[in-house]
């Protein structure tokens, strides 16, 4: 936050190119369907903004229409002071890497990179110095006389990048850049496209329906729903406070629990009493994230949590071992609810069947309101 | 419980034939089909080329190179051949400005749309060349509706058939199935994402087109050419028909010596001539595959 400010404070040549991106209604309809409902947002300077959903969440066409691929229904698109709603996409000066990293095939990867600056009709001697200096950033220079077909995916990927980037862009938009990665590649190269946006103080919008993703790269989650926001804020504020159920138990693991609330900071559920961060009245949906459960024998006495925690008490129906952690299924009055562990603390598997008790800290206690 | 299962493992029968030897026994009948129906004919029309052509139509058999000598050094013949090969470019080249945009629209749409528009560019196709020869007399005969069409604008009636101009119209048409169906084959490399990339980058749609768009589909082009112009060169009953024996190709003239002169030989020489062309033709294609990858 700090940093930010003091970027946009000082009027260095980073300030000179105005790449503040807002959405002011964006619509698209499809017939009578709405595949974007009005959406508001705002991408400042240099961020890097995630649109996290499902598929079909209307965030893919969202990027399209800021390219200018798609015609929006309604609503504007403003970059800076000016507003790109009508602009053909060839003067929109967006680099766009697509999914599928769409190189042109009958290109080598020096041509596919320097098509971007023939375009704008840039010298030759400086096509050819900027190519090089984008294959260097992507760390790709020995390959600049392939094809893109003789590339691997995580080198495409990277070419596609460059070729996006070397236009020098206002916005870049990413279209699920990681999806078609094996996943030791896919960590990789989002270190690699954090790092090389926040070199450039580049601003940048993210699409990906993989919550690590956007968690772990973006300054800000923006996560959609049927063509809406349901929650725009940054990873830590979108992972610890949801707004909605959905976004609970899209961005995260969740523990879903009914109950009913009674106004006086409590609710009962599986037949239970809890306390709850809310003065929630009648029927309310509780969420806890499975690693912040923890697992104990119901019968110690030790087992009584204090103020500040909650208890419920259940029967462990089944233990899955995934390598760093261990999921514990446990049975609590029909609903099954699981508490995940790391899974080298040395202590013993519990038997399955054995009645424990789970306990978690009332301020990690996620309530909703149910509507019926 | 282990011999159980080595059992059915043992029994599994070893290929009495080795890869090589089922390849040969595949392609055998259509090789046994190639070398009865073209490479013997072939072989005796070459062989036809050397016989000498007694007047009356009488062959005698002997090895003269009179023929071809004399095909070199005949005018008309090798106006002939020029003609033919002139008259074969333009209609290939024709037919595929024409085609082009047609097999790129259907290339791009989708559904109900595309299968009808299919069923559309393919239905000629149903219908004989002969009967869609007759069409075209009927369309642009001196009466015929096109011309009165144009004299209606007060320009002078042009002549449409009858000459190599009618003659070309009448190919063109036949030819553009073949072409429009040749492109589509090779539109499979065009991705509607790279078309975009380009545009992003700022391409504007001429330039996406000259730039990405027609490279791509470089391949398509060079086969659906290379098609038309060998059916063009080889078609024989639209010239014949709309030519009014008053254009001279190849094919015609094949046929003229064969059947109407009797002149077996040089008929033979000339067939012998357009295989040669075609040669020539698909040395080119494969060059031009070769440049493009």
């Amino acid at each position: 936050m700090m940093h930010q400010t003091i970027l946009s404070g000082t009027p260095t040549a980073l300030t000179s190119r105005d790449a503040h991106l807002r959405l002011d209604g964006l619509t698209k309809r499809y017939g009578d369907t709405e595949a974007v409902a009005a959406l508001n947002l705002d991408v400042p300077k240099g961020e890097l903004v995630a649109l996290l959903g499902p598929s079909g969440c209307g965030k893919t066409t969202t990027l399209r229409m800021i390219a200018g691929l798609i015609t929006p229904s309604g609503g504007r698109i403003v970059v800076g002071r000016s507003d790109i709603t009508q602009m053909p996409v060839y003067r929109r000066d967006m680099g766009l890497v697509f999914q599928s990293y769409a190189l042109f095939p009958h290109m080598t990867v020096a041509r596919n990179v320097a098509f971007g600056l023939e375009m704008r009709g840039v010298s030759k001697p400086e096509i050819e110095q900027r190519v090089r200096e984008a294959l260097a950033m992507v760390r790709l220079e020995p390959l600049a006389e392939r094809r893109p077909r003789e590339l691997s995916g995580g080198q495409q990927q990277r070419v596609a990048l460059a070729r996006a980037l070397v236009i020098r862009p206002s916005i870049l938009l990413l279209d699920e850049p990681l999806s078609n990665l094996d996943a030791k590649l896919r960590d990789e190269m989002r270190n690699e496209i954090r790092d090389i946006q926040q070199n450039l103080g580049i601003t940048a919008v993210f699409v990906t329906h993989d919550q690590v993703e956007a968690l772990s790269m973006c300054d800000k989650v923006v996560v959609m729903k049927g063509g809406k926001l349901e929650q725009v804020g940054t990873p830590v504020d979108v992972y610890e406070h949801p707004a909605t159920p959905f976004v609970a138990s899209f961005v995260g693991r969740t523990n879903r629990l009914e109950a009913m609330g009674k106004g006086d900071g409590t609710a009962i559920a599986g037949g239970a009493v809890l306390r709850i961060p809310s003065r929630a009245q009648g029927p309310v949906e509780i969420m806890m994230r499975p690693h912040r459960v923890r697992l104990t024998d119901s019968d110690g006495a030790s087992a009584s949590g204090g103020e500040g925690t909650n208890r419920l008490d259940g029967r462990l129906s089944r233990v899955t071992f995934v390598g760093d952690l261990l999921q514990y299924h446990v049975d609590v009055s029909g609903t099954e609810l699981v508490v995940e562990a790391a899974s080298d603390h040395g202590r013993v598997f519990r038997a399955v069947g054995a009645p424990v008790s789970l306990m978690w800290r009332v301020e990690d206690t996620m309530v909703f309101g149910r509507t019926a | 419980m282990s011999v159980a299962v080595s059992e059915p493992i043992a029994a599994i029968p070893r290929p009495a034939l080795g890869r090589l030897g089922a390849a040969t026994l595949l392609l055998l009948p259509i090789a046994l089909v190639n070398v009865v129906g073209f490479i013997l004919p072939v072989l005796n029309l070459l062989r036809m080329s050397f016989n000498e052509a007694l007047s009356g139509g009488g062959i005698r058999e002997t090895f003269t190179l009179a023929n071809w000598f004399g095909l070199a050094g005949d005018a008309f013949y090798l106006e002939l051949i020029i003609n033919s090969v002139v008259v074969s470019l333009t209609i290939t080249v024709l037919t595929l400005i024409l085609s082009y945009p047609i097999a790129l629209y259907l290339h791009r749409s989708s559904g109900r749309w595309r299968t009808f528009l299919t069923v559309l560019v393919i239905s000629p196709l149903l219908t004989s060349a002969v009967v869609r020869t007759y069409g075209w007399i009927a369309l642009l005969a001196d009466q015929g509706p096109i011309v009165q069409a144009i004299t209606s604008f007060g320009f002078a009636p042009p002549r449409l058939m009858f000459n190599t101009t009618g003659v070309v119209i009448g190919l063109v048409e036949i030819l553009m199935p073949y072409m429009i169906l040749s492109l589509l084959a090779g539109f499979g490399r065009l991705d509607p994402r790279v078309e975009e990339a380009a545009m992003t980058l700022g391409a504007r749609p001429v330039r996406v087109f000259w730039r990405v768009v027609l490279p791509l589909t470089l391949p398509g082009i060079a086969l659906g050419c290379l098609l038309c112009f060998v059916l063009a060169v080889s078609s024989f009953i639209t010239p014949k028909l709309l030519g009014g024996g008053r254009v001279f190709l190849l094919a015609t003239e094949i046929y003229d010596q064969a059947i109407v002169t009797l002149n077996w030989p040089l008929s033979a020489t000339l067939s012998i001539l357009v295989l040669v062309i075609f040669g020539a033709a698909l040395a080119v294609y494969a060059r031009i595959l070769r440049a493009i990858d």
